[in-house]
């Protein structure tokens, strides 16, 4: 006998004590949904792009009236803050409001003296890890998700919880709490929640022959329009993208590994006990051929992959030299950028894509449709590890003016969805609906969420050895089969306590 | 003129003893005291990274324990290091690395210095326009050269495929076979400058008066340089040699920048991996073993470095 994961089970228990569970699990289940209900500000059962409408614009929220009420407005302090901010490649959008926010914090907190680094995603664990070794850390940390776990691990992050801002944790998702939450202790405030979307090119699906008003429905649909694109344009169907120790590989690659059953541990199940590598399994090899397929068998995908962040893939998609790839809603508004600054004949054809870009739901798999929960989470850090000491009442000003409803739906403009789920229910909210076209699709996507494992080897399973996999496999340095035992058998060993 | 020494009596054994160190620093403590602002500088910079390292190298450091909670392990990251075969992979490219940068950059800069050696109009703006590589910022130059050799949409591709040469883009990056020699290019267009400079000084060492004399005895282009110039840029090549060899071990931000190791582990070179193991992985034991291991050599290397300096000197005394 076996269960639906093809384990070997033993011989089921009597039929009483099954009823028993049953019914503890079903009054259990009702009681956790009930209190869910009533102590949020918004009901996640009803979640939709109409019920988010329904409730958008329905409540004002005064910022600097309820931090003041946390920590008194003419507080003196310091505070030294670092975060991933708009780079670049962030749309103008996202630079204007980063700069209303600090100033609106200037004027709110006057006599908190701010030092705010803005630091490289790619860039900010590395610095993070560096300067606690020499205990230079700043006095507060936006991290990513995948990022938190792996210091609060090694205590370094303050208990924190939304409470101590001034919010309601139950205003915050639970699947986003748990990425917060280590050894049944929380250490951090979810800030916002991203969940990305395929994005494609309606003109290219039209001039290949494809339905150009729908994208593809199954990862296996993926594989086969992105040859047709390439064997008929001569062009890039999708945007694979490979480069190793970047996130923007997992966040891409994960969706789909997971929609054909895979993992890189159980982080897909309901229960996830993170202790098994399923980087062999069955659906994971599958999701790596429709990869090895796309990249090797048809070349149909940008040979560059493996040296590619995502940054790489909005040059060719604006230059209607790509025709698909996964990304924020705010890759509209990048793309809106671009073609403003296109001139000639580039403007035409950046005009063109502008217009025939679609947003669609990530595809579906033999098992789930799925998307990485993804977003970013506040985190104190402990006092011994703060350079010049730790201000908690201005560490404690700061998180609530950042992760209020105002401006946690702000600073997650084009990007993501607010972390405060207050924020959907803000004027802000409804102007963001009423501006940001597609904003509705990511958002839909957020029931699809899984995040990663909550485990501090996280970040190098996922930025290195998930990388590491697609790059052994398409390059042909190992067999899919070989890279996925690799892969597995790495996950293994760092489990294990090994390299 | 008689001395002191030769009318007195012999001296002794005892008597010839040098002082020890100790006495020697209470004699000359007034010079110690001046420079020991920068010898604790240089305890603190120096000498305590590379304890540190070496004592970190001992250790196990999971993702879950901060350091000071390291775990003791003994040789075992050592073992780990020389036994894996990523690291023999890596060990097989990094001296690809070395050894093609140093030969072709020495190679590139002796004929770029022979050339602007002699007098023709327009030499220092050609001697100024061949210093630019080595002046320009490695991470700049990286990615330019980055983007040049895009595999998708790099100049060099599609002057490649406008030319008729190849039916699509050269990929130069996203390939294992091609892309450690692509790096390598980068490296020597990087670092031929600084051969040149410094074999063109060696170049006013050699006295005219001996070439002038080679051709009066009928020497040809080829005899006069190898057996004129080239015994005199003997000191200044082996020097050059060396100093290149150490920054190609040492090279970072080319491979860093361009590919960071990749595509799977194809351009990695010693410093790189550790870089990965370090700060990608957090693996500092096996790290730092690893660094310890790139030490030797370069410490190695260095012993030779000085040997080559200080040869003149050995001769001299011992003439």
């Amino acid at each position: 006998m076996t269960d639906m994961q093809g384990r070997v089970t033993r011989p089921g228990p009597t039929l009483h004590r099954q009823v028993v569970a049953y019914a503890i699990a079903a009054v259990t289940t009702a009681s956790l949904m009930s209190t869910t209900v009533y102590a949020q500000s918004v009901d996640l059962s009803q979640w939709s792009p109409d019920y988010i409408r329904s409730i958008a614009g329905t409540e004002t929220f005064d910022t600097a009236g309820h931090c003041a009420d946390v920590v008194p407005l003419d507080y003196t302090g310091r505070l030294t803050y670092w975060w991933t901010g708009p780079t670049e490649a962030s749309p103008q959008i996202e630079h204007t409001i980063n700069d209303e926010f600090w100033a609106a914090w200037a004027k709110t907190y006057p006599n908190i003296a701010t030092d705010a680094q803005n630091i490289d995603y790619n860039q900010l664990l590395d610095r993070l890890r560096t300067t606690l070794l020499g205990n230079a850390g700043p006095m507060v940390v936006r991290l990513q998700i995948l990022g938190g776990v792996e210091f609060a691990s090694k205590g370094y992050f303050q208990e924190l919880t939304p409470e101590d801002i001034g919010y309601p944790t139950a205003d915050f998702w639970p699947g986003a709490m748990k990425s917060v939450t280590w050894d049944g202790v929380t250490y951090g405030v979810p800030t916002n929640n991203e969940t990305m979307a395929m994005i494609w090119n309606a003109d290219i699906f039209e001039r290949a022959g494809l339905d150009p008003e729908s994208p593809p429905a199954t990862w296996d649909d993926v594989v086969t329009y992105s040859k047709t694109i390439h064997d008929k344009l001569g062009i890039s169907g999708y945007g694979l993208v490979a480069r190793q120790n970047a996130g923007n590989t997992p966040f891409r690659f994960m969706p789909q590994l997971w929609a054909y059953g895979g993992g890189a541990l159980d982080e897909a199940e309901a229960s996830p006990s993170y202790q098994d590598s399923y980087l062999d399994n069955d659906g994971a090899k599958a999701a790596l051929q429709a990869a090895f397929d796309m990249y090797v068998r048809d070349k149909s995908v940008p040979t560059s992959a493996l040296t590619n962040t995502q940054n790489e893939n909005q040059s060719p998609f604006i230059a209607g030299q790509l025709a698909m790839m996964i990304a924020h809603p705010s890759e509209y508004a990048k793309m809106v950028d671009l073609a403003g600054q296109a001139t000639g004949a580039d403007k035409e054809v950046a005009d063109t894509v502008v217009a025939n870009m679609r947003y669609g739901l990530i595809p579906e798999g033999p098992a789930r449709r799925a998307v990485v929960f993804g977003g970013s989470n506040m985190h104190f850090i402990n006092e011994e590890y703060v350079e010049g000491g730790f201000d908690e009442q201005a560490a404690k000003a700061f998180a609530c003016f950042w992760n209020s409803p105002e401006w946690s739906t702000k600073l997650a403009w084009t990007g993501s969805n607010p972390g405060n789920l207050a924020g959907f229910k803000t004027e802000w909210m409804k102007e963001r609906l009423d501006t940001i076209k597609f904003l509705d699709v990511t958002t839909s996507m957020l029931p699809s969420g899984i995040p990663f494992p909550v485990i501090p080897e996280a970040t190098e399973i996922m930025n290195i050895i998930v990388p590491d996999m697609l790059q052994n496999a398409l390059t042909e340095r190992m067999t899919v089969d070989e890279a996925a035992a690799d892969a597995a058998a790495k996950v293994d060993a760092l489990l294990g306590g090994g390299l | 003129m008689a001395t002191g020494q030769a009318a007195g009596p012999p001296i002794t054994r005892a008597a010839r003893k040098k002082p020890n160190i100790v006495s020697r620093i209470i004699k000359h403590r007034a010079d110690y005291l001046y420079v020991l602002p920068a010898l604790i500088v240089m305890l603190v910079v120096i000498a305590f990274p590379i304890y540190y390292t070496i004592e970190l190298s001992f250790f196990r450091t999971p993702p879950n324990l901060q350091m000071k909670d390291k775990i003791w392990t003994g040789l075992s990251n050592y073992s780990t290091v020389l036994n894996s075969s990523v690291f023999h992979e890596v060990t097989i490219q990094t001296i690809i690395w070395t050894l093609a940068s140093t030969v072709f950059s020495f190679l590139l800069g002796l004929g770029a210095a022979l050339s602007l050696h002699r007098e023709f109009v327009g030499r220092g703006v050609l001697r100024a326009l061949l210093l630019i590589p080595y002046v320009i910022s490695a991470v700049a130059a990286s990615y330019v050269w980055k983007w040049l050799y895009h595999s998708d949409f790099g100049v060099i591709g599609a002057i490649s495929v406008a030319l008729g040469f190849t039916d699509e883009p050269i990929n130069f990056l996203d390939n294992r076979q091609t892309v450690l020699a692509s790096l390598i290019v980068v490296n020597i267009w990087k670092e031929f400058s600084f051969a040149m400079v410094m074999l063109m000084a060696g170049l006013q060492t050699v006295p005219d008066q001996l070439h002038r004399a080679a051709m009066v005895d009928g020497a040809n282009t080829w005899d006069r340089f190898w057996h004129v110039t080239f015994p005199h840029l003997k000191g200044v090549s082996m020097v050059t040699i060396l100093l290149l060899m150490v920054a190609n071990f040492n090279s970072f931000i080319i491979p860093f920048v361009m590919t960071g190791g990749g595509p799977a582990d194809a351009s990695h070179i010693w410093i790189t991996h550790i870089y990965q193991l370090a700060f990608g992985r957090q693996q500092w034991g096996v790290a730092s073993a690893y660094a310890v291991i790139l030490f030797v050599v370069m410490m190695t290397l260095g012993y030779f470095y000085v040997k080559a300096l200080t040869r003149g000197d050995e001769n001299r005394a011992g003439g």
